[in-house]
């Protein structure tokens, strides 16, 4: 499959290094030559420079002929456009990233039915989303749903003395028979292991468990967190993500508090937030945070536009006791240090972004794909065909490779914690946790 | 500031009244009590000065912002003192300050009056007393408006400084067309009320002269009982219901007429109509419980009517009674004292401080006892969705200490004048609010008749204050407007 990639910048890198790991012919078009120059070595793609939007540029870079093209400059009007270029010169498939919500809304002029545009994806909005759902968790460090939202992926760091703690997995499954999980990964020194019976979980891997997403509650206190009901949040930094934020969290009836050093952007977010309360204050401003109570909140966001200014604004609320601290961070590099320096989870608006964009391209068989943070293994939902390799015998028979492992088997309404005598039938939902270099045989059990 | 633009617009818009007395005069030959020349003597000496100062002068180019200010207050002025002609002449009064005081009660909608007996007054001169509130609920700047469309651009000065409210609003993207809606709306309720009236027994001449007095929140009456001399429950609910028709905003009724039915989604509508039924449903359980009103069926209905009646007539600020209100509780009676400072809503006929602004004010309070809990609180006020802006809030809150300092200035200069503090309190209250009634020797039962000159002359520059918003009038008395630049827009 062909793949033009407009913009080369950390959204668009990391999706062209994606997929062409996975084999695609990726053609990346920045306008920047140093830029193109650096993808070029980096990774195993065509570029061009120039820009995304012109038709002449596209022309070269080869858009007759690609079966997809993903906009993702940081410009909402070059997407659309060459969005629109592509849809003109028969690109089947197109997605723009776009920020500005006035443009994808429904009824606006560039809505995109109208376009023809496959997908339109606000990253500030995804990260939002995300934010939230990690939220919901004490525990958390990762968040992604699957099957419409009824399978919860979750990446929680087991505290010392948590029942899980120095157990086997096979006890493990034995004695909690009540709590539906499976442990699909294990991240221990940076490690990534695909864990089997015998593998034994310690106090500080960091583990991730797909379940029920109705039963997720349960599974914090098994890895040593005290279940908590999310009431108070409080959002250092009005940048669009915590306005995004805000406004998802006033929804549901949580209350909220916004501060920004701004007191123009103030005003913006007081007048866009009626629920929330907009404090004129700085991020790292400890005396302030604690006036307002932030020791002992349930939620706090770190979400100003500099990263550093968030790290240090969540190690403070997370040392005065706040009880679930999130940080945003846009550097990819940053994010692996993150559970290193005590804050307990970090979003990504890019990252958000590169998986929202990847779970559309992969679709077909693949229908949800989640790329965890600082985690080299991903989840993939497969939908099971009438000739599949997978159908009709016990999991136990198969030789599934080393690097994968079979996490939820969603049949109709029905969630199935998959046994080695599980059955996998045609039109289940499979959600499989694999390493990259086991994808592609995977694959073909699905094929 | 241009005089002669101010000269040439009021003696139009004097021409208006002399047309507006001219027909009382016809009502008064239909009756033939033998007013009626006097009545169209008053009419050809204001045409005949509004005329000259017409002719005389010359409109050149668009009024500014100050001109506007000035037309406003000149006109209103000079209508009262014209206005005051036809009882002069006729020989209702003989004093001239009472006779503008009349006037000026009749146009600015506030109801009190210098006569202790209305029924003893010819048909043509209660007439033309109901009259006056009619031209002057709307607005009789508003009506040259409407009709006058080369007013055009200036006009939209004139109708800012003459509509009540923080911000008047457009209905039509021409201020010719808004005005004109406004009084169609008007000029339509007018015949509704009118008609139920009639169906309630009432002659075409009351009828028509308390529909008047009703939808303009006025007061005058032509009985000495005012509405309690029909003694009728129907009569009663319809004026209630009325009442508060006329305490609304008119573009919410243009709206409903057009079919958007706008009313509980206004914010201010919300709060006028909680605050009104709640102090009725207040002041009528205190009445029953010791009020004189016996608990049955019908006590509990005359008590409610009573109740909601006064509370209504004061709110809006029309000035009907039924009750002597005097007569009641403490506490239902401080009741009524505090809706004083209340009002109908913005863009209604009502006078005083207005519901908006109430509203306004108490959201201001609860955000400052907010800001303590939270210093670096960022926060606004709002009306439903809106954000009101700070320059708003700001002229509301200016505007509400310059009413009560008003008020106060009031109760003192009558106290000056050995005026009783209750009685100096109701005055000042029921004229600055465009009321009618007030407390003590002022009441519900009682009338402006006895002042004297200097006192009646106080109470009539604060029923022009209060009628135009005080700021329109009071920067005729701030320097700047009469020096430096010869126009701002």
């Amino acid at each position: 499959m062909k793949v033009l990639i407009v913009g080369a910048g950390e959204v668009g890198f990391h999706l062209a290094e994606r997929l062409s790991e996975e084999s695609q012919d990726v053609i990346v078009v920045d306008a920047d030559p140093e830029r193109a120059e650096f993808v070029q070595q980096q990774l195993d793609v065509m570029t061009v420079v120039g820009n995304g939007a012109s038709l002449p540029i596209l022309e070269r870079a080869g858009v007759r002929g690609a079966e997809m093209l993903l906009a993702v400059t940081s410009r909402d009007e070059v997407n659309l456009v060459s969005c629109l270029a592509a849809t003109r010169l028969d690109v089947r498939h197109t997605i723009a990233r776009i920020s500005n919500p006035e443009y994808y809304a429904r009824g606006s002029v560039l809505s995109r039915e109208q376009l023809g545009i496959d997908l339109m994806i606000n990253p500030e909005r995804e990260c939002a989303w995300e934010t939230f759902q990690l939220l919901q968790s004490a525990a958390a460090t990762d968040v992604a749903q699957f099957a419409d939202g009824r399978v919860q992926l979750t990446g929680m760091v087991v505290k010392e003395g948590a029942p899980v703690a120095g157990r086997r997995l096979a006890d493990l499954g034995q004695e909690l028979r009540a709590a539906r999980f499976v442990t699909a990964a294990i991240v221990r020194d940076g490690q990534t292991i695909i864990p089997k019976g015998e593998d034994c979980i310690q106090a500080g891997d960091q583990i991730f468990v797909l379940s029920p997403t109705s039963e997720v509650e349960r599974i914090p206190p098994l890895v040593g967190y005290d279940r908590f009901t999310l009431r108070r949040v409080m959002i250092a930094g009005g940048s669009e993500e915590g306005e995004y934020l805000a406004q998802v969290l006033g929804e549901h009836g949580i209350e909220c508090t916004v501060l920004d050093h701004d007191r123009r952007r103030c005003l913006e977010l007081a007048e866009n937030l009626p629920r929330a309360l907009v404090l004129h204050a700085d991020a790292t401003d400890l005396e302030l945070l604690e006036m307002e109570g932030v020791g002992g909140i349930d939620g706090f966001v770190a979400s100003t536009s500099h990263d550093e200014i968030n790290l240090l604004s969540s190690l403070l609320a997370k040392s005065v006791g706040a009880k679930k601290v999130v940080s945003l961070v846009h550097k990819f590099d940053y994010l692996p240090l993150v559970p290193k320096v005590g804050v307990d989870a970090a979003v990504s608006p890019r990252m958000s972004t590169v998986n929202a964009i990847l779970r559309y391209v992969r679709r077909g068989r693949v229908t949800s794909v989640a790329t965890l943070k600082g985690v080299d293994a991903e989840a993939i939902e497969f939908n099971v065909a009438v000739d599949s390799p997978i159908v009709g015998r016990p999991l136990r028979e198969m030789h599934f490779p080393k690097g994968g492992i079979v996490g939820t088997v969603t049949r109709g309404e029905e969630i199935i914690i998959p046994t080695g005598d599980t059955i996998v039938h045609p039109g289940d939902a499979v959600i499989v946790f694999a390493l990259p270099e086991a994808i592609p045989e995977i694959e073909s059990w699905f094929a | 500031m241009s005089l002669r633009h101010v000269a040439n617009v009021v003696g139009l818009l004097l021409v208006f009244v002399a047309m507006a007395m001219a027909l009382s005069g016809g009502v008064a030959l239909l009756y033939g009590d033998g007013d009626s020349l006097a009545i169209f003597g008053a009419a050809a000496l204001t045409s005949a000065v509004g005329i000259a100062a017409y002719r005389l002068t010359r409109l050149e180019g668009d009024l500014t912002a100050r001109e506007g200010f000035a037309i406003v207050t000149f006109a209103w002025a000079g209508t009262a003192v014209f206005g005051a002609l036809p009882y002069l002449f006729s020989g209702s009064t003989h004093s001239f300050i009472g006779a503008v005081f009349e006037s000026m009660s009749g146009f600015t909608t506030t109801g009190a009056t210098i006569f202790s007996d209305v029924e003893a007054l010819p048909h043509g001169i209660l007439f033309w007393r109901s009259f006056t509130h009619w031209l002057g609920g709307m607005g009789i700047i508003v009506l040259a408006i409407a009709v006058l469309p080369f007013l055009g651009v200036g006009g939209m000065q004139l109708f800012r400084a003459e509509v009540p409210g923080p911000t008047p609003e457009r209905l039509r993207p021409r201020i010719t067309q808004t005005a004109k809606l406004l009084w169609y709306v008007y000029l339509g309720i007018t015949v509704l009320q009118t008609l139920l009236y009639m169906a309630g027994g009432l002659s075409p001449f009351d009828a028509v002269t308390h529909t008047f007095a009703t939808l303009a929140t006025g007061g005058f009456s032509t009985k000495n009982a005012s509405i309690a001399a029909f003694d009728s429950a129907y009569v009663d609910w319809v004026t209630i219901v009325f009442m508060y028709v006329a305490g609304v905003n008119f573009a919410l009724h243009f709206r409903a007429i057009t079919g958007r039915f706008d009313y509980f989604r206004d914010h201010e509508w919300r709060f006028f109509t909680a605050i009104l039924v709640g102090a009725a449903l207040i002041v009528s359980v205190l009445n029953l419980s010791g009020g004189g009103y016996e608990v049955s069926a019908r006590g509990i209905e005359h008590a409610l009517r009573d109740g909601f009646f006064q509370v209504t007539s004061i709110t809006t600020t029309t000035g009907f009674v039924t009750a002597d209100y005097e007569l009641w509780m403490p506490g239902a009676k401080m009741c009524l004292f505090a809706l004083f400072f209340v009002g109908g809503m913005a863009g209604s006929t009502g006078g005083s401080i207005k519901a908006v602004r109430v509203l306004l004010l108490l959201k201001q309070t609860a955000m400052e006892l907010r800001k303590h809990l939270h210093p670096r609180a960022v926060l606004l006020a709002r009306m439903g969705r809106q954000v009101v802006k700070e320059d708003v809030m700001a002229n509301v809150v200016g505007f509400v200490i310059l009413y009560l300092l008003l008020f106060l200035a009031g109760c003192l200069a009558l106290s000056l004048m050995g005026m009783d503090m209750l009685t100096a309190m109701g005055a000042s209250a029921a004229t600055v609010g465009n009321i009618g009634p007030g407390l003590g020797d002022v009441g519900p039962t009682d009338n402006y008749g006895w002042m004297s000159g200097p006192e009646l002359t106080v109470l009539t520059f604060l029923m022009l204050v209060g009628r135009l918003e005080i700021y329109t009038v009071l920067l005729l008395f701030h320097p700047e407007t009469w020096k430096g630049r010869k126009s701002f827009k």
